[in-house]
C-alpha cells in the first residue's frame, strides 16, 4: 500500500461565535495516498473550505486527529497573485517565506515557469495577464514550494466557462506530469469527475463522508473524460448522492 | 502595437478632446484672472473699501515691503519648518502606532474608545496646556501640528491594514509565514494606495495644526502675521499671509501628488 500523505481520523470541529456554536464536521475520517488525486464534493454550506484549513494545519480539530506528512501547497478560488510583484517575484514568494530563496531555488522556480509557458511573462505584472495565465502562474507559485500535497479550493470557480475548461485541462496536466498528490474541494460534480482518481461525497453539516468512489477511467485527461460514456453515469450517481 | 495611422473619425475625436482640454485650462486661469481683476477694480472704483478687503495691488506691495524688510522669507521659513516637522512626525508616529495596533488585537480593542474620543476632541482645547507644557516657542506649534495630524494618520492607516485581503492572508499563512512576514510582504505593500491618500489628508491637517498653533502662541510665522495684522487692523497683512499660505499649501499638496506618481510608476498596481 502506498504511503498516506493526509489522514483525517474522527475529526470534529466546532465553530464558536457570539451567537453560539456550530458543529462544522463530526466523525470525519478519510485519507489521501501519495500520488492520488482526490476530489471532495458536498452540498453548499457544508464547510468544505474549513476542511482545507484543517488539512493545511491552519485550524486545529476540536476532537480527533489530522495527520499530514510533508508540506502543503494551497490554491484558492482566485489566483491571489500580488499585483505589486512581477510574475517571477510572485512565484518566488513561498521560497521567500520559507527563507529558501537560494540562487538554485530561484533557478528551479524559473525553469518550472519556463517549462509551463510563462517564460515571456516572468517580468510582467499580474494585471497584464489573462485569467487563465494568472491561474497557471498561481499553480506554478504553489509548485515552486515543492509541496507534498496540493490543496485546491475550487480553483477554477472564478473563471468563465470557456476559460475554465481550458485552465482545468492545463492545471490537471501539470499536476499529473509533476506527479503531485492533490485534494480538490469543489461543488462542481463534473469537475470532480473529470479530474479525480477518487471522489469523496460529503453530507450536509456536520460534514461526514457519505460515499467514496474510485473512478475507473482509463485516461486522466479531463476533456477526454467528459466525452467518455461513463461520465454521465457517474454524474447521475453523484448528483443523486448529493441530493438525498 | 502603436498605430499612428488613424481613421478620420478618430482624428476628429482627438481634436475634440484637445479643444476641450484647452478650454478647461484657459477657463481655469481665466477665472483666477477675472477674480483678481474684479477685486482690484472694485476697490479702485469705490465699490468696496480697500481698508477692509485689501486688493491685489496692495497685497503685492505688502509682499514687496516684507521682502524689503527682510522678514518675508523668515516668516515663510518659520511656518514651513513647523508644518513640515509636525507633518513628518505625525505621519511617522501615527504610522508606527497604527502598525502596533494592527499587530496586537488586544491592544487595539483596549485603546479603541480612547482613539475615538481623541479624534472627536477639538485639539484647540488643548491650547493652554500646550503653552504650559511646551512654552511659547516653535516647540508648542510643532506639538499642536502633531496632535492635529496624528489621529487621522492612525485611523486611516489602521483601517487600511485591517482591510488586507483575507484570502491573501490565508495564502501566506498556508505557506507558513510569520506575522512579521505577513506585515512586510502583504500588509504594508497592499496599503500603499491608502498611504498616499493619508498623506494628502495629513498635509491639510498639518497646515491647520501649525496655523492654529501660531494663533495661540507665536512670535513669527504666517499665522503670527495673520493674528498680528488682525489685531492692529492691517488687513493687507492678513490677506497677504493668507495668499502666501494658499500657495504653500498647494505646493506641499503637489509634492505629495508627485510622490504618488513616482510610487505608482514603480509598482504598476
Amino acid at each position: 500500500m502506498k504511503e498516506k500523505i493526509l489522514k483525517f481520523e474522527n475529526v470534529k470541529l466546532i465553530y464558536h461565535t457570539v451567537r453560539g456554536e456550530t458543529v462544522a464536521t463530526e466523525n470525519l475520517s478519510f485519507s489521501v495516498e501519495e500520488g492520488e488525486f482526490v476530489a471532495m464534493i458536498g452540498p453548499s454550506g457544508c464547510g468544505k473550505s474549513t476542511l482545507l484549513s484543517l488539512a493545511a494545519g491552519l485550524l486545529a480539530p476540536s476532537e480527533g486527529s489530522v495527520e499530514r506528512r510533508g508540506s502543503v501547497g494551497y490554491m484558492l478560488q482566485r489566483d491571489e497573485l500580488f499585483p505589486w510583484r512581477t510574475i517571477e517575484k510572485n512565484i518566488q514568494l513561498p521560497l521567500e517565506i520559507e527563507k529558501k530563496l537560494t540562487p538554485e531555488a530561484k533557478k528551479e522556480a524559473r525553469e518550472l515557469a519556463e517549462k509551463y509557458g510563462l517564460k515571456d511573462f516572468l517580468g510582467s505584472y499580474p494585471s497584464e495577464l489573462s485569467g487563465g495565465m494568472r491561474q497557471r502562474a498561481a499553480l506554478i507559485r504553489t509548485l515552486a514550494m515543492r509541496p507534498d500535497i496540493l490543496l485546491l479550493d475550487e480553483p477554477f470557480s472564478a473563471l468563465d466557462y470557456q476559460t475554465r475548461l481550458n485552465v482545468t485541462q492545463d492545471v490537471a496536466g501539470i499536476i499529473r506530469r509533476e506527479k503531485k498528490t492533490a485534494l480538490l474541494i469543489t461543488h462542481d460534480i463534473s469537475e470532480a469527475i473529470s479530474l479525480a482518481d477518487r471522489v469523496i461525497v460529503l453530507t450536509d453539516r456536520p460534514a461526514r463522508v457519505a460515499h467514496t468512489h474510485t473512478l475507473d477511467f482509463e485516461e486522466t485527461d479531463p476533456l477526454k473524460r467528459r466525452e467518455n460514456r461513463q461520465f454521465s453515469a457517474w454524474f447521475e450517481l453523484l448528483w443523486k448522492e448529493l441530493n438525498v | 502595437m502603436k498605430n499612428t495611422n488613424f481613421s478620420a473619425e478618430h482624428l476628429k475625436w482627438r481634436k475634440k478632446r484637445k479643444i476641450r482640454l484647452i478650454v478647461v485650462q484657459s477657463l481655469r486661469v481665466g477665472l483666477l484672472l477675472f477674480f483678481l481683476l474684479f477685486w482690484e477694480l472694485s476697490t479702485r472704483l469705490g465699490w468696496a473699501d480697500p481698508f477692509l478687503v485689501s486688493s491685489p495691488s496692495r497685497i503685492a506691495a505688502t509682499i514687496g515691503s516684507l521682502y524689503a524688510e527682510g522678514t518675508l522669507f523668515y516668516h515663510i521659513g518659520v511656518t514651513l519648518l513647523e508644518t513640515a516637522i509636525g507633518f513628518l512626525a505625525a505621519v511617522a508616529l501615527g504610522y508606527a502606532i497604527a502598525l502596533l495596533l494592527w499587530w496586537s488585537d488586544m491592544l487595539r480593542r483596549i485603546l479603541e474608545p480612547y482613539i475615538v474620543v481623541l479624534n472627536a476632541l477639538p485639539k484647540i482645547a488643548m491650547g493652554p496646556l500646550i503653552i504650559i507644557w511646551c512654552g511659547t516657542g516653535s516647540k508648542a506649534i510643532v506639538f499642536m501640528t502633531i496632535l492635529v495630524g496624528i489621529i487621522v494618520v492612525i485611523m486611516h492607516m489602521l483601517s487600511a491594514f485591517l482591510e488586507t485581503d483575507a484570502n491573501k492572508l490565508l495564502l501566506l499563512r498556508s505557506m507558513g509565514a510569520s506575522k512579521l512576514q505577513i506585515l512586510t510582504k502583504l500588509v504594508i505593500p497592499s496599503s500603499r494606495a491608502a498611504f498616499i491618500s493619508m498623506l494628502k489628508v495629513a498635509v491639510g491637517m498639518s497646515w491647520i495644526g501649525s496655523i492654529m498653533g501660531e494663533y495661540i502662541v507665536s512670535r513669527a510665522g504666517l499665522g503670527y502675521l495673520i493674528v498680528y495684522g488682525g489685531q492692529v487692523f492691517k488687513l493687507d497683512l492678513v490677506m497677504t499671509a493668507t495668499v502666501i499660505l494658499c500657495a504653500l499649501a498647494a505646493g506641499m499638496y503637489f509634492l505629495v501628488v508627485l510622490l504618488e506618481k513616482i510610487l505608482v510608476k514603480n509598482t504598476k498596481n
